[in-house]
């Protein structure tokens, strides 16, 4: 997938990260997180992960963390990445 | 659930949950989110006024829970569908650390605020204008050209004398007659002789249109004297440093009083932080002290004659365009300098 318009999902709740995706010309991925100094290089590694997953190779990708889980990281790009696509 | 404020009722409501936080209600918001429970009793409050959160209370029984983040996330969705990147809040000192809990960063604090920021915000602005930082021993000035002068000229030009390189920073807003892209424009043309004089936007980060919350303070001196530490800390903290800046150079100001009392707290302000302070006199010309309301008011009166006296030929040629004409806005607006 071609990340196409600005979009966003999620929530800053515990437990949940927000995520803004807007198209790139190349791979750009920020992590803002409560749980940066520990757990960045796990949080950047999912989020490259499942991009991979649905086969988006170039966007800005922006989370703001509060130390989501693996499925909440997947579940929360995979949405913002979907409605990227909506006009 | 988080809604949006509606009608009478629920703005009292607003208005008395903020009352017991000792904080005032504002109407100037793009936005005004509310949080019930199933009795119809309000919990929480926020706002937002373009990239400012503000007037943002929680009931303190829900202050343990969700409803803060909650809050916090749908004004920052609903800013983000407006275009907005970064956000801005004012907080008591004490309060902070539940800004911090939702990845807002602290760009300064006072004895009596705290700004804080999300998003892109400072770490974007350096990276936009990396190509544009050098080593040595540089200086600053913050202008706004409301338009470029030859006082401005002759402050630019005499700072840049006296140090490696010279950053000027245009503040970044369009709250003056010329709009910002005028402004920086004629800058960049009224200095683009002098080798190592390097003009740059401001961001939010100078004199900044993150206009001051009155709200939580008491009176106009108070909210005055927290807005020049909060500027002074922004260009110590965060300009100085990343653009290897020991010395702000700003221009003795006879006419405006506001700008006067900007440069005294200034003085005092900045040396504690380790950058210098140096008021250079202001330039003149044979009808007086050059200044940019002074440009203006020849301006309106269509004195053309008198303008070349107050302002480079960059500036004139395009004073005289119809592009300025149809441009520059008069209405009601103070402008500064």
């Amino acid at each position: 997938m071609e990340i196409r318009n600005k979009a966003q999902a999620g929530t800053m709740q515990s437990s949940d990260m927000m995520v803004f995706v807007e198209a790139a010309d190349e791979l750009i991925i920020e992590i803002d997180s409560t749980v940066f100094k520990q757990f960045e290089h796990l949080i950047r590694q999912r989020i490259e992960q499942q991009l991979k997953v649905l086969d988006v190779s170039r966007g800005r990708i922006r989370v703001s963390d509060r130390g989501a889980l693996d499925y909440a990281i997947d579940a929360r790009i995979e949405t913002a990445v979907r409605r990227s696509q909506e006009g | 659930m988080v809604r949006v404020i509606q009608g009478c009722e629920q703005t009292q409501q607003v208005v008395e949950l903020l009352a017991r936080f000792e904080l005032s209600y504002e109407s100037d918001v793009d936005e005004l989110l509310g949080v019930w429970d199933s009795h119809g009793r309000l919990l929480a409050t926020g706002g937002r006024r373009q990239a400012l959160l503000k007037m943002i209370a929680v009931a303190g029984d829900q202050q343990s829970g969700e409803l803060f983040s909650a809050l916090v996330s749908e004004l920052i969705r609903r800013g983000y569908q407006d275009g907005i990147e970064t956000f801005f809040v004012f907080t008591k000192p004490q309060n902070y650390h539940s800004f911090s809990a939702v990845n807002f960063r602290l760009l300064c604090v006072t004895d009596q605020v705290a700004l804080l920021e999300h998003g892109p915000g400072l770490a974007a602005y350096f990276r936009r204008y990396q190509g544009l930082r050098r080593t040595g021993d540089n200086g600053g000035v913050v202008v706004n050209c409301n338009p470029f002068t030859l006082g401005h000229r002759y402050l630019i030009e005499t700072a840049a004398q006296r140090v490696d390189w010279l950053y000027v920073f245009v503040v970044e807003e369009d709250r003056s007659s010329f709009p910002f892209a005028v402004r920086l424009d004629l800058v960049r043309r009224g200095v683009a002789d002098l080798d190592n004089v390097i003009v740059l936007p401001s961001g939010p980060y100078a004199v900044s249109q993150i206009t001051f919350p009155g709200y939580f303070l008491k009176n106009s001196a108070q909210v005055e004297h927290q807005q020049h530490q909060v500027d002074a800390q922004l260009f110590a903290r965060h300009l100085a440093p990343h653009f290897h800046i020991y010395r702000r150079f700003v221009g003795s100001e006879p006419y405006c009083q506001t700008t006067q009392r900007y440069n005294v707290a200034l003085n005092t302000l900045l040396p504690e932080q380790g950058v210098e302070v140096h008021e250079l006199p202001r330039a003149t010309s044979a009808i007086g002290a050059i200044s940019a309301s002074q440009v203006r008011r020849l301006l309106r009166q269509r004195a053309l004659n008198k303008l070349s006296q107050l302002v480079p030929e960059t500036t004139l040629a395009y004073l005289l365009s119809p592009a300025c004409e149809q441009t520059v806005r008069w209405g009601d607006s103070p402008g500064r300098h």
